[in-house]
């Protein structure tokens, strides 16, 4: 793992601000590990907000909601920040807005209920890889160890520590909700120290004793990344390793990401599905960087066009995703999808890299955290001989983007790996 | 809006090839300037005849092999300056022009050039200078600065290295004079001060990996205690650490990126190997130092190393 400078002050202490009230949403069918879902709704139609839109299609899948009241306008494909493209429903949106009130009788709900509550609200992971919660809650394996992810290792972004800034609380009754479904032996609160604000907040938390929990710790980790991982997470936490191919589940550990915490609490105590987030928007092309809630579908065009970001000089990259792991787009005509955590306008951050030699310096390997050889990697790839990729662990590697991050030659380590695994063989 | 697409990440060190090359560079100016302080005219014009030789080498064979010129990485200068700092004061310039250009052409770019080569092409230079000069090689002086001013001729006086002495005269230098560099030896080699001071800014800054350095450190303080307390005439342990070709050696030679192996295993196994090789030869061979020859032995042995020690994934 490595420490990189993390470009988070200048949005780090503002207040998040609301944006919910778009003209047009545009809502990809797949925005979650798995199927996509089926639509379950026509042309024309008028939609109420919360208003199911799109079915889970088999195990690992998620619900899709209507993120407001209004009509559907077309159903085709459309830009996808992570797909390229992906079939999508277009609504056009009203301004009326619904009030959620807080569900009665929470604490007679059994499992199966709340399951089901958490799966009816297309809830998914809000970390990035958007893995369908309901799946995650329901684990084959007994789990001792349950872990609440608020590293946020990526720079640039700061939803999460926005969120434990100003709704802890809300995240609290998530994790009693996981601690009731899971029973874990212990929770584990995990924090890096970039963190200070929000590690005196929780340990108030802790200490007030008001939420019925388990063993729960706060550990303030060494500021690192790519420590948000999880495999790096349940490594850094609990010390326990599992090769690839395994999940967390077989070293008893459960992570979850404080921003999923939030949303199963509003899915549980409010019925509200998953169609808000909190979004950064960062970057030296903007005015203003911002943490905004958003409805999930906003396109990037319609923030500029509403004037809630504006641009102060023209951007070399925009980056949906943090600047180590994000992937660049061509246009402004992207929708938010539930897993982005955070958008980039880069102008003179942007890195100016000019591919050299290779001076087998192994620095790509001292840093990976899945104990790689990114370098012998790209040799190969360079030479096209894939046959052997998968016997050096290629399909383990998880496009940090270290490697390519401390490469003195500037290779683009990632690019050359993301080509080996499509022509490596399986084995 | 024309957007730039690209693969993730989109943040990059700063720390680039040159930038890695000037730090070397930047860390060898102490050893520079105990030889200029030690030899005088003889080690500015050495110094200023091999980065010459060796960048207009560069030069040329970058234009013949139609490749990019990529003299901004500073590789050919580092090349000929640690070529320099590792020749006597008595080379003659022709010597050194040719030894230069013998480094960079067959050392470097007959193996493909930056990155490719297996050997280093400073010590190459050398190996090649020390087959066709013997004698010019292996003559050394006194540093001009300690020397018998009594004497006071233009050519200072021959005479032998401390680890030549130990050899052939049984006769041991005191370590304060190795560690200051007040004994005869290359004009970069024999203050040890200096290099000690350049070697731990490049391990501090993370530009030198200290495994081979530390194994190779270990290992000769082993072998020479135990030499030591058989026979004091072996040398002591600060005997061997300080005198000949051992400091620039492992501190700037056996940490080259380039020739050493990638993985951390590999690191240790390449250190031990290399200290082991240049005690067996200063204990003995015929010769009286091994530095070179062992870093080069090791040097051919460094993708064997890589292949046998591949890192075990995380979590196996």
């Amino acid at each position: 793992m490595i420490r990189i400078e993390e470009f988070k002050q200048p949005q780090h202490n503002f207040r998040s601000v609301k944006f919910l009230n778009p003209k047009k949403l545009i809502l990809p069918l797949s925005q979650h590990t798995g199927r996509p879902s089926s639509i379950c709704v026509k042309m024309k139609d008028e939609v109420e907000e919360g208003q199911l839109l799109a079915k889970d299609e088999g195990f690992i899948s998620a619900q899709l909601h209507s993120p407001a009241k209004g009509k559907i306008l077309n159903i085709a494909s459309f830009n996808h920040p992570v797909l390229k493209k992906g079939n999508a429903i277009v609504i056009q949106c009203s301004s009326e807005k619904k009030n959620y009130s807080l569900r009665k009788h929470v604490d007679s709900l059994e499992n199966d209920e709340i399951i089901d509550i958490v799966k009816n609200n297309g809830i998914v992971g809000m970390g990035g890889a958007a893995f369908p919660t309901h799946v995650k809650l329901t684990p084959s394996k007994k789990i001792d160890t349950l872990i609440i992810n608020g590293c946020e290792c990526e720079p640039f972004l700061s939803t999460d520590h926005r969120l434990m800034v100003e709704n802890l609380k809300e995240i609290f009754i998530g994790i009693e909700i996981i601690a009731k479904l899971i029973k874990p032996e212990q929770i584990i609160f995990a924090l890096e120290e970039n963190k200070s604000e929000e590690k005196k907040l929780i340990n108030f938390y802790i200490n007030t004793k008001k939420f019925n929990l388990p063993k729960i710790n706060l550990m303030v980790l060494k500021t690192a990344y790519p420590q948000g991982g999880e495999k790096q997470l349940i490594y850094s936490t609990t010390k326990r390793k599992f090769p690839g191919g395994q999940l967390p589940l077989d070293a008893g550990c459960l992570v979850h990401n404080v921003a999923t915490c939030f949303a199963i609490y509003e899915a549980v105590y409010l019925n509200k599905p998953l169609i808000e987030r909190l979004v950064s928007f960062c970057g030296d092309s903007l005015v203003k960087p911002k943490n905004i809630w958003v409805k999930i579908g906003t396109t990037l065009q319609e923030l500029f066009d509403q004037k809630i970001l504006e641009f102060k000089n023209e951007p070399k990259k925009i980056i949906s995703g943090g600047p180590m792991m994000g992937i660049t787009l061509n246009n402004l005509e992207y929708p938010i999808l539930k897993g982005s955590g955070g958008f980039l306008f880069l102008r003179d951050q942007v890195t100016k890299a000019e591919e050299s030699a290779c001076i087998k310096c192994a620095k790509c390997i001292d840093v990976c955290p899945m104990n790689l050889l990114p370098q012998e990697y790209v040799k190969r790839v360079k030479h096209e001989e894939y046959n052997n990729l998968s016997e050096l662990n290629l399909q383990d590697c998880i496009e940090c983007g270290c490697c390519a991050y401390i490469c003195p030659a500037q290779i683009p380590i990632v690019h050359y790996i993301k080509e080996g695994k499509i022509y490596a063989p399986e084995n | 809006m024309p957007l730039k697409i690209s693969s993730s990440p989109h943040l990059k060190t700063r720390r680039t090839v040159p930038f890695i090359m000037s730090q070397v560079i930047f860390a060898l100016v102490p050893a520079i300037t105990a030889s200029i302080l030690f030899f005088g005219t003889k080690a500015v014009f050495l110094i200023l005849n091999c980065i010459i030789t060796s960048v207009i080498t560069e030069v040329i064979i970058l234009k013949v092999r139609k490749k990019p010129s990529v003299i901004k990485d500073f590789s050919a200068v580092l090349t000929g300056l640690l070529l320099a700092l590792i020749l006597p004061p008595g080379t003659k310039w022709y010597a050194a022009t040719l030894g230069s250009i013998f480094a960079i052409l067959v050392g470097k770019h007959l193996f493909g050039g930056l990155g490719s080569n297996i050997f280093n092409p400073a010590l190459i230079g050398r190996a090649f200078l020390v087959a066709a000069y013997p004698k010019m090689l292996t003559t050394f002086q006194l540093p001009k600065a300690f020397a018998n001013f009594a004497v006071n001729s233009v050519d200072a006086l021959s005479a032998a290295t401390p680890l030549a002495l130990r050899k052939f005269s049984h006769t041991i230098t005191p370590s304060i004079d190795l560690f200051f560099g007040n004994v005869a030896g290359s004009i970069g080699e024999t203050s040890a001060l200096c290099l000690i001071i350049g070697g731990i800014y490049l391990i501090i800054r993370k530009i030198a990996d200290w495994r081979i350095t530390v194994s190779i450190l270990t290992t000769i303080v082993l072998i020479s205690a135990i030499g030591y307390l058989l026979n004091p005439l072996n040398g002591s342990i600060m005997f061997h650490l300080f005198s000949g070709g051992l400091l620039i050696g492992i501190l700037f030679m056996a940490t080259d990126p380039v020739t050493s192996p990638i993985t951390k295993t590999g690191r240790y196994i390449f250190g031990v190997s290399v200290a082991a090789i240049i005690m067996i030869i200063r204990y003995f061979s015929g010769l009286p130092e091994g530095v070179m020859y062992s870093i080069l032995f090791m040097n051919a042995f460094t993708p064997l190393i890589n292949r046998y020690t591949r890192p075990r994934r995380f979590g196996e």
